[in-house]
């Protein structure tokens, strides 16, 4: 998948503490994308949902988002900004 | 899309406030002491202080005094209103809009000391006359928490206050336009609203009134329309409206404070307290739902949850991009509170409704909620 822009998220307050960003892809966030996302973190993958919801939790991060949206969220701890690189090229690169 | 954060800003506006607004932007600007005036017609600043008078129970509305808000209020408050002792005292359910001004200097000298409340977010009064000492010189005290709902007796507490000789200031922001103020009645020295809540006023509009014989000296200086060729004040005979003020935004306020009379506060309160009943007992019912906060306890409206497994900005995320519905996730700019309530590390998820909101809405909010229980528990 293809990364268009890494914004800083305009839900600022309620990742209290942390920072947020949104990553903007090419294309809207399958079931296949999603779960190939996996290795990020623990995963929870709310299928059940009219629009599945998942989040993967790693130590210093947090990302979560909806299945058919353009963008997930990234919240991430101060001190461990790299880890937004990290992410980009876990995407990038499958 | 449903909007359920009007404990931050109320939406939708009554018509008449979106007319009175569009009609003072296409009309020539009301300049306030500045023009030649219009004989026997109200300028919409009177009109709008004299009906917050009638409201809020002032008996002086000449003592209101327009702001940007109630965080600008407040700072103006605590920079220059006289304090009869060093130490002030305000409760854990207290805005981060009193808080950083106190916590950062805004009010030179002043020893700031907390009065707990109990999960709920219930300040007792009583807690409040053991902590009062010679050095008390004024109690700010939170009318309505934006956290929980709860509602101080703000009666009691000024009785307190004006049996020892302390000022009392309220922030009546959650609380204006949503159930009835009596500032009078409750001997307030100074109260604090904002217009963009319960008063359906725009962003930007809001205020505070200052008891006669209450001294305070300005925060700012400039031009105020009155007695141009006066630089110098004397001591105490100040005035607190600089600049040219927001007109457009106070006729619009002006606006929304007139549909809360016609419509009755006491009819509001009821209306409210009926939905957020009903909320409070169908969150009751889903599993995995914590509430902080009971039905007949928690009146103001807004009440704070959780869901378990889920982060509050989680839910809120599912909630906003999911089905369009509007909450606020964190800590609500009341960082205190959550000590007492037991979720100082994530914050809660806020639900509040307006005297705009509709008993469908609310049922649909439940609905939702449900289903996302219920994936939540899988």
């Amino acid at each position: 998948m293809n990364i268009l822009e890494i914004i800083p998220s305009r839900e600022r307050c309620a990742e209290a503490g942390w920072h947020a960003y949104d990553f903007i892809l090419e294309h809207p966030m399958d079931d296949d994308f999603i779960k190939s996302m996996r290795p990020l973190g623990s995963f929870l993958y709310m299928q059940m949902l009219k629009k599945p919801f998942f989040k993967i939790e790693s130590e210093h991060y947090l990302l979560k988002g909806i299945r058919g949206d353009e963008f997930f969220r990234m919240a991430v701890h101060g001190d461990y900004l790299d880890e937004i690189k990290h992410v980009e090229n876990m995407i990038l690169n499958g | 899309m449903m909007y359920l954060n009007n404990a931050a800003t109320t939406y939708p506006k009554p018509q008449c406030v979106t007319d009175a607004h569009t009609a003072a932007l296409s009309a020539p600007p009301a300049g306030q002491f500045r023009s030649s005036g219009q004989g026997r017609v109200k300028d919409v600043f009177t009109g709008c202080r004299e009906n917050l008078g009638r409201l809020l129970g002032i008996g002086s509305p000449e003592r209101i005094y327009f702001t940007s808000g109630a965080t600008d209020s407040l700072n103006q408050l605590f920079h220059g209103m006289e304090r009869k002792g060093k130490k002030i005292l305000v409760t854990q359910t207290e805005h981060n809009s009193v808080l950083r001004p106190l916590y950062n200097g805004m009010a030179a000298g002043a020893e700031v000391e907390i009065l707990s409340c109990d999960k709920y977010g219930q300040v007792s009064p009583e807690v409040f006359e053991e902590r009062i000492s010679p050095e008390t010189g004024l109690l700010v005290l939170n009318h309505c928490s934006n956290v929980t709902g709860m509602i101080q007796d703000a009666a009691r507490f000024g009785e307190i206050a004006e049996k020892h000789g302390i000022l009392f200031m309220l922030d009546a922001s959650q609380s204006a336009g949503c159930i009835p103020v009596d500032c009078d009645g409750w001997h307030v020295d100074a109260l604090v609203f904002t217009g963009h809540k319960g008063l359906f006023g725009p962003q930007g509009t809001g205020g505070f009134f200052l008891r006669k014989g209450v001294g305070m000296r300005p925060y700012r200086y400039g031009g105020t329309g009155r007695d141009s060729s006066r630089l110098v004040y004397g001591d105490g005979d100040y005035e607190y409206e600089t600049g040219t003020q927001n007109g457009h935004g106070i006729q619009a306020l002006g606006a929304g404070v007139e549909y809360i009379l016609d419509r009755g506060v006491e009819r509001i309160a009821e209306a409210e307290k009926r939905l957020m009943g009903i909320l409070y007992d169908g969150l009751s019912e889903i599993q995995g739902v914590t509430v902080y906060g009971e039905k007949g306890r928690n009146l103001g409206p807004v009440l704070s949850m959780n869901l378990k497994g889920l982060r509050p900005s989680e839910l809120a995320y599912i909630l906003q991009n999911g089905y369009e519905t509007v909450v606020r996730a964190g800590f609500h700019c009341a960082p205190l509170i959550h000590q007492a309530m037991g979720t100082e590390e994530q914050g809660t998820v806020r639900v509040s409704i307006s005297a705009l909101t509709e008993e469908q809405e609310v049922l649909q909010f439940l609905e939702i909620l449900r289903e996302i229980a219920a994936a939540a528990e899988n």
